[in-house]
C-alpha cells in the first residue's frame, strides 16, 4: 500500500475515533516498512489537527475530540515504541499547565492538554485555581521546559502577569518558556507581560508549544 | 489615507484605514455565514455597517422610532460592582426612574440558581419588597450555572476530569445527573419567585456549561409554562454555538450541541420562552469591525427566523463589544445601533 494511502487511512481512523483500526494501521505501517515518524506526523497527527478544526467549527463535539485523542495515543504508543527501537525517540519536552488562581474554568485547558499529550509532550496538569507559588514550585521540581497558563476572566488574567514578575524576581525567568491562553488573552497581552507565546486555540497551542521546544 | 480610530476585541484603541475596516467587516460577515451556515449580510447592509463603525463621532445612535426595548442581566450588581452600594429595592427605582429601564431584574449577588435555594425565603422577601416600589415589569434572574452541581462544588462527578481520561460514558452520565439537580432547583426557585409576584424569570448565560445545561433549562421552561401559563421567561444565551460537552443530548428530537443563534432561538421558542437573547462572542484578537460584522450577521439570521422578540446580548465580550472590564461607549453605541438597524433585534 502506498504511503499516501496509509496516511489517509490513519487520518480516517482518527476522524472516526476507531481505536482498533488505528492500532491495526500503526502495526501494518511498521510491517510495510513505513517511517514511524512520518506516520505520526503526516497520518495520525494530521488527523487530530483536522479533528481540532472540525471541533472549532462545531461539527464535532468534546467527547469525539477526546475519543480522537485517545485513538491517537493508542497509535502513537505503537509508533513511538518502534522509534525507540531505532533509537529515534527524542524526548519532546515537559510542560506544567494550570488555570490561574481565582479562575475555575478548565474546559479549554482540558482540550489543550489532550491535544498536546498526543504530541509526545509530558504534561503535568495542575488543575484550576492554582497559585503562582504552586505553579513555580511544580515547574522547578519537575524540571519543566514550559509553563502554560489559562485565564478566562479579565479579572484573573493579571495572574499571568504576576507569574512573569515572580519568575523574574526569583531569577527563574530564563529557565522556563511561558505560554498563555484564554478568551480575554491576546498576543498584545502576551507581549505586554513578557510571555514567550500566546495561543488562541488548542490547535495553535500545539504548534506554538512545539516551536518553543525547538528553540 | 486618513486613519480611523477604532478598537480591537480586547478594547485596545487602534487606528485603521478604510480598506482595512472594510476588509474586516467582509471577513467577519463571511466567517459568520460559513460557521453558522446562514446568509451573509447584503451589500447595502455591509455599507451601512461600515458607516456605523467609521462614524467619527464618539456616540452613535438610531433615529427616533427605531429605539429598542432594554432588558437586563445581573441588574442589582451593576452599581454595586462599581462601588455604589445601593439596596436592591432602591436599585430597581434607580434603573426605572433614573435610567429609563423598560424591564427590571432582581437577582441575588451570587447570581446562580443553586445558592439562591439556600436563602430562598429571605430572597423572596427582598423581591416582594422590590415589587412595591416599581411599575415596570420585574423579572427574577439567575444563571443556571450547572458547574456548581459538579465536584468540588456539588455532588456530581466532574465531566471535565472524566473526559480527559477517556471516561466518555461516565462523563455524560455525570452531566445528566447534574442537569437533573439543576432542573429541580430551577422549578423551585422560579416557581417561588413567580408565586411571590414576579412578572417572570430571566435565565442568564444559558448553556454556559454546554448542551446538558441547555437541556435542563429547556425542560424546566416547558414545565414552568405548563404550571404557570402567564409567566414571562427570558433566555439569555452564553455563546454563539452550544458547546457539546455531552454531545448527544436532544430536546424535542433535536441535538442541542452545535446549535447556532438562529437554531437556539427556535428551540427556546419551542420550549415556551417569551424572549430570547442570542449571544455572539467577541474574539479578543480581532478588530471591533470584524467582531461586530460577525455578531450582526448571526443575530440577523436569528431575528429573521424568530417569532418571539429577540433581545441581542450587547455587553462585555458579546455582541461585538470588546472584552474589557469597562465597556467603551463608542463600541457599545455602535453595536446597539447595528443590532437595531441591521440585525433587526427587538431589544437589547
Amino acid at each position: 500500500m502506498g504511503k499516501q494511502e496509509l496516511f489517509q487511512e490513519a487520518i480516517d481512523a482518527i476522524l472516526n475515533c476507531n481505536k482498533e483500526e488505528a492500532v491495526n494501521i500503526a502495526n501494518r505501517s511498521i510491517l510495510e516498512g513505513a517511517d514511524p515518524a512520518e506516520m505520526l506526523n503526516m497520518g495520525f497527527s494530521a488527523g487530530i489537527r483536522e479533528m481540532g478544526e472540525l471541533f472549532g467549527c462545531g461539527q464535532v463535539f468534546l467527547p469525539q475530540l477526546i475519543l480522537g485523542a485517545e485513538t491517537m495515543k493508542a497509535a502513537a504508543t505503537i509508533l513511538e515504541a518502534e522509534l525507540k527501537k531505532k533509537g529515534d525517540v527524542k524526548k519532546v519536552g515537559k510542560m506544567i499547565f494550570a488555570t490561574v488562581a481565582g479562575d475555575v474554568h478548565d474546559i479549554g485547558k482540558g482540550i489543550v492538554v489532550s491535544m498536546l499529550s498526543t504530541q509526545g509532550i509530558d504534561i503535568i496538569d495542575l488543575g484550576r485555581d492554582v497559585s503562582i507559588e504552586t505553579i513555580i514550585k511544580a515547574a522547578v521540581d519537575e524540571n519543566a521546559d514550559i509553563i502554560g497558563t489559562s485565564a478566562l476572566l479579565t479579572t484573573t488574567m493579571v495572574e499571568q502577569q504576576k507569574l512573569e514578575e515572580a519568575l523574574k524576581a526569583r531569577n527563574l525567568r530564563g529557565r522556563f518558556k511561558t505560554i498563555i491562553g484564554g478568551a480575554p488573552c491576546t498576543q498584545r497581552w502576551a507581549d505586554k507581560i513578557g510571555a514567550d507565546a500566546y495561543a488562541e486555540d488548542a490547535a495553535e497551542a500545539v504548534d506554538k508549544v512545539i516551536a518553543l521546544l525547538r528553540v | 489615507m486618513a486613519k480611523i480610530r477604532t478598537r480591537m476585541g480586547d478594547g485596545a484603541v487602534v487606528q485603521m484605514d478604510a480598506d482595512e475596516i472594510k476588509r474586516d467587516i467582509e471577513n467577519g460577515v463571511a466567517d459568520a455565514a460559513k460557521k453558522a451556515r446562514v446568509d451573509p449580510l447584503t451589500d447595502e447592509e455591509i455599507k451601512r455597517l461600515y458607516e456605523i463603525v467609521t462614524d467619527r463621532r464618539k456616540f452613535v445612535s438610531v433615529e427616533p422610532g427605531n429605539e429598542l426595548v432594554l432588558s437586563y442581566d445581573s441588574m442589582p450588581m451593576k452599581l454595586n460592582r462599581v462601588g455604589i452600594p445601593v439596596d436592591r429595592p432602591n436599585l430597581m427605582r434607580v434603573f426605572e426612574r433614573g435610567f429609563g429601564a423598560d424591564m427590571l431584574e432582581c437577582a441575588y449577588v451570587h447570581y446562580s440558581i443553586k445558592p439562591i435555594k439556600v436563602n430562598l425565603s429571605e430572597e423572596v422577601a427582598f423581591f416582594a419588597e422590590s415589587l412595591y416600589g416599581s411599575i415596570a415589569p420585574i423579572l427574577y434572574g439567575a444563571m443556571p450555572n450547572m458547574g456548581l452541581y459538579t465536584k468540588p462544588d456539588g455532588p456530581c462527578e466532574n465531566a471535565a476530569e472524566l473526559l480527559p481520561v477517556g471516561k466518555i460514558k461516565e462523563a455524560q452520565e455525570a452531566q445528566m445527573e447534574a442537569a437533573h439537580y439543576l432542573y429541580e432547583d430551577i422549578m423551585l426557585v422560579a416557581g417561588a419567585m413567580y408565586e411571590a409576584g414576579a412578572d417572570g424569570f430571566n435565565f442568564d448565560t444559558t448553556a454556559a456549561t454546554g448542551d446538558a445545561e441547555f437541556y435542563a433549562v429547556l425542560t424546566a421552561i416547558e414545565k414552568l409554562k405548563e404550571k404557570y401559563p402567564n409567566m414571562g421567561i427570558e433566555v439569555g444565551m452564553s455563546g454563539d454555538f452550544i458547546f457539546g460537552f455531552h454531545g448527544e443530548v436532544e430536546f424535542h428530537g433535536k441535538r442541542l450541541a452545535g446549535m447556532f443563534p438562529h437554531q437556539q432561538v427556535k428551540i427556546v421558542e419551542e420550549a415556551g420562552a417569551s424572549i430570547c437573547g442570542p449571544v455572539v462572542n467577541t474574539n479578543s484578537n480581532r478588530s471591533f469591525a470584524w467582531n461586530l460584522a460577525r455578531a450582526v450577521t448571526m443575530t440577523k439570521a436569528a431575528s429573521l427566523i424568530a417569532c418571539n422578540p429577540i433581545h441581542a446580548n450587547v455587553g462585555m465580550g458579546v455582541g461585538g463589544v470588546p472584552m474589557c472590564v469597562t465597556t467603551p461607549i463608542d463600541c457599545v453605541s455602535r453595536s446597539s445601533t447595528a443590532m437595531a438597524e441591521i440585525a433587526k433585534a427587538d431589544g437589547l
